[in-house]
């Protein structure tokens, strides 16, 4: 479903990302974790076509992110880290516009819409104009949007920023039930309990090398730590003296 | 249209629900798009700024219709004089508004598709670049030309009436200035496409040089036409030779030719018979012309959106940020150390807003190159040899002109300081600052960097015109007042009216409160220009009807005097006083209340 191919990716004589190799399945829900500057953000930019890899080949269903990204959106749905809204159209209508931008039909849209609106229980708020929005209603209107098509493949950049504990547990449902139906999930996150819960497998990521891939069993394993939370095992994964030493677990 | 579904999964066997828009429903969608947030724009004026909304709409008709005066005027005169000079000044005005718009399409198409939320938006989604490039083209034509609809279409309705041109003349207008401003308007849009996707890390240095060699070329063509004319300014001689250099925009390749002598040809339109024909004809070769030139950019700019515009936008997000280089750093720490500990928080606060002021190219660009170009003008002002009377006319009038710079850089920059404070409000709440300090540190920010430029232009401006003495100490008193008096008005307004949840600078400032701000500073330039204007000019009135023993006389006289100079400078400083802390007062007790 999505596959990274040698991926690397370059801002100067920096390397953000460096030769990445990773497949994620059908119905998984992989989480990415590393601290700041890791190259998290920037794996997923290039996932969703924002950046261009500097080596390197991303394939969302078998579609080339950089030679075909319309055919690859397709099959995607992005959540931004900052949520992009169009402040002078409501709710209802950026829903409406982000439908036609998939060229679904008018009926299919109608209902979608609707079905949405009451899942992220934006109705109160639907027919407001985005700029009246606070973050959290920002941030669930986006979450409706990149659902709106059924994606493949959602891509989550810190997805919980700004949800109260309600839209949290909404959110949580709701991806566990869409990737049992066999959506794919790409995750990246510092809420480790969160994808200590959900996640499928996770990948460490650090100075843009992936450190670590496989489930938190796997890791725990691994690092030869019983008993031990993700975060214990991540912070010791993720420390300056493993990091200065480039250990691998 | 491409069905995602394939056949593999029982998601993938649903109906497709997803499919690739043509390019026509993209455009359709895009328009529907841009249709709505206009609508809802306009709303939001009409229900919560109508007082800029009108203010907008009499201050452009008024514009417009004094252009028009204007404009027909000088046309009357020429028709009657020198009508052969009407194209060589169509193709200046359209020459150089074409370079103009070159450069703000190039801005705008930049910002909006390699800054803009709305940018990030889209390219995850399934548009084309092309789509998306287009769209956004649009938004930057329009903003880029409606200071040409403003400036140009006056003119050339005026134009079409001085020669009585038939209907087709007018009917035309419009296609013919649509299609000439969308030339430049690609163009730019090339440019910036093709820099930043193939030079992203030279595109300052590229755009640069570009507005350096405009900008040279400009002043050369300004210093030649009144620096080193050997003939006297505004003689015969001299417009000869002015004419003869303007002949370079009469380039026959050049669109703003083909758009002046197209529209001269329609003008001829009017009459009967073969020559009103012909005329016909060739203003409509020229529309093709233009219209098909339009057209093939277009073509071009897309099929090169389709090949650069994710490219470049990629390589733009891979930009790293320079390091800044802390060559300022020991004067802030000298600015923050200097003079008594009790002032120090506000020279701390001086010292940042100096900072973030530097780093911000937008403001200190905009203020260099307007006080530059009004520099530039006052150092030619000796050229044009003006009488006495004159002289301190236009003295007063450079004056209010300064004042009026001054109030829309106060209005656009030091009006939302405060505002923007809002985010960030609770760093300097948490801070043993006292409130006012935070006011008074803007205001004192506010007027020194507006003081420092203004009076050196004032002393230009009053050297080169070889003013008096103490016509040059009153017009310095009056910039000390109106910098003062500015400074006072926008920071007071501003901490009296904040806008804490907006972000941008220039959605605070063209607020209601941005608008409030700019029309009581030009009624206060205007009360202090004209109150020491008044004794100077009755001055040259009374001896111009001589002595005489009535009281009108008299009074005059007295008026003229020292003692209606010392009046009107008293009444300038007190209109000063009244401007600068009244509103600061204001602000002073709004902001001590003030709940973030």
């Amino acid at each position: 479903m999505i596959e990274f191919a040698h991926v690397t990716r370059t801002y100067g004589p920096k390397v953000a990302v460096s030769d990445l190799t990773l497949a994620i399945p059908r119905g998984e829900l992989f989480a990415l974790l590393g601290p700041n500057g890791a190259g998290k953000t920037t794996t997923i930019r290039m996932l969703v076509g924002l950046l261009q890899p500097s080596r390197g080949t991303i394939r969302v269903c078998d579609n080339d992110v950089v030679r075909d990204p319309r055919a690859a959106h397709l099959h995607v749905g992005y959540v931004p880290d900052e949520p992009c809204l169009y402040d002078k159209l409501t709710g209802r209508e950026f829903l409406w516009f982000i439908a036609d931008m998939f060229g679904m039909p008018r009926r299919l849209a109608g209902s979608r819409i609707d079905r949405e609106i009451e899942h992220f229980e934006l109705a109160d708020f639907a027919d407001d104009l985005c700029e009246s929005c606070s973050l959290g209603m920002r941030q669930r209107l986006v979450f409706a949007a990149s659902l709106l098509h059924d994606p493949d493949v959602l891509v989550l950049d810190e997805p919980m920023v700004g949800l109260d504990p309600r839209s949290v547990k909404i959110v949580k449902d709701l991806l566990t039930e869409r990737t049992r139906e066999g959506m794919t999930v790409f995750m990246s996150t510092h809420t480790l309990a969160m994808a200590e819960e959900l996640a499928d497998r996770v990948g460490i990521m650090v100075r843009g090398q992936l450190r670590f891939l496989g489930t938190v069993p796997e890791l725990r394993e691994q690092m030869s730590l019983e008993a031990t939370s993700l975060e214990q095992l991540y912070l010791e994964l993720t420390s300056p003296r493993r990091r200065a030493s480039g250990d691998a677990p | 249209m491409t069905p995602v579904a394939g056949g593999r999964s029982p998601r993938e066997r649903a109906a497709p629900t997803a499919t690739l828009l043509t390019v026509e429903a993209e455009s359709r969608l895009f328009l529907r798009l841009r249709t709505t947030v206009a609508w809802h724009t306009l709303r939001g004026m009409l229900a919560g700024a109508r007082l800029r909304l009108g203010l907008v709409a009499v201050l452009s008709a008024m514009f417009w219709v004094s252009l028009y005066g204007l404009f027909g005027e000088a046309f009357v005169f020429l028709e009657s004089l020198h009508a052969e000079v009407v194209p060589l000044l169509f193709n200046t005005f359209f020459s150089s508004l074409m370079v103009m718009l070159v450069f703000s399409a190039g801005i705008l198409v930049y910002s909006g598709l390699f800054c803009s939320p709305e940018s990030r938006l889209l390219l995850t989604l399934p548009a084309r670049a092309e789509a998306v490039f287009a769209h956004k083209f649009q938004e930057a034509l329009w903003f880029s030309c409606w200071g040409f609809v403003l400036l140009g279409s006056p003119m050339l309705v005026a134009y079409g009436a001085i020669r009585d041109a038939g209907w087709l003349y007018f009917v035309l207008v419009v296609p013919f200035m649509v299609s000439f401003a969308v030339i430049p308007a690609t163009i730019g849009a090339i440019c910036c496409l093709a820099l930043v996707a193939w030079m992203p890390r030279l595109r300052i240095h590229a755009f640069s040089a570009a507005v350096a060699a405009v900008c040279l070329g400009g002043l050369w063509l300004g210093w030649s036409f009144v620096g080193r004319s050997p003939a006297d300014p505004l003689s015969p001689a001299w417009f000869e030779r002015t004419f003869a250099r303007l002949a370079i925009t009469e380039q026959k390749l050049l669109p703003s030719w083909w758009l002046s002598s197209g529209l001269i040809e329609a003008a001829l339109a009017g009459g009967e018979g073969d020559e009103s024909g012909t005329a016909i004809a060739e203003a409509i070769r020229f529309l093709a012309l233009l219209l098909a030139n339009a057209m093939f950019l277009q073509l071009l700019a897309g099929w090169l959106a389709r090949r650069a515009y994710r490219r470049g936008y990629s390589e733009l997000c891979a930009e790293v940020p320079a390091r800044r280089r802390r060559r300022m750093a020991r004067f802030d720490r000298a600015l923050a150390g200097t003079g008594p500990g009790l002032g120090r928080p506000l020279r701390l606060l001086l010292a940042k807003d100096l900072q973030i002021f530097r780093r911000d190219a937008s403001q200190w660009s905009q203020f260099v190159i307007f006080f530059g170009l009004l520099g530039f003008y006052f150092l030619n002002l000796r050229s044009f040899h003006y009488n006495a009377a004159y002289a301190s006319m236009i003295g007063f009038l450079n004056v209010a002109v300064v004042g009026l710079i001054l109030s829309t850089f106060t209005t656009r920059f030091v009006y939302p300081m405060i505002s923007l404070e809002g985010r960030r409000f609770w760093i300097l709440g948490l801070l043993p600052v006292h409130r006012d300090q935070i006011v008074w540190s803007k205001f004192v920010f506010a007027f020194v960097s507006g003081l420092v430029p203004c009076t050196i232009l004032v002393a230009l401006s009053d050297s080169m015109l070889g003013l008096r003495w103490p016509l040059v100490i009153q017009h310095e008193i009056c910039c000390v007042v109106l910098c003062a008096g500015l400074a006072g008005i926008a920071v007071g307004l501003g901490a009296r009216m904040p806008d804490l949840r907006e972000p941008s600078p220039a959605k605070i400032s063209s607020g209601f409160g941005g608008t409030l701000c700019l029309v009581i500073s030009s009624l206060f330039i205007m009360v202090v220009v004209l109150v020491a204007a008044v004794p100077t000019h009755l001055g040259l009135l009374a001896r111009a009807i001589g002595q005489g023993g009535d009281p009108a006389r008299r009074l005059l006289a007295w008026t003229a005097g020292p003692q209606g100079t010392a009046a009107s400078v008293a009444l300038v400083i007190a209109a000063g006083l009244v401007a600068t802390f009244l509103p600061l007062r204001l602000g002073l007790l709004a902001f001590r209340r003030l709940e973030p």
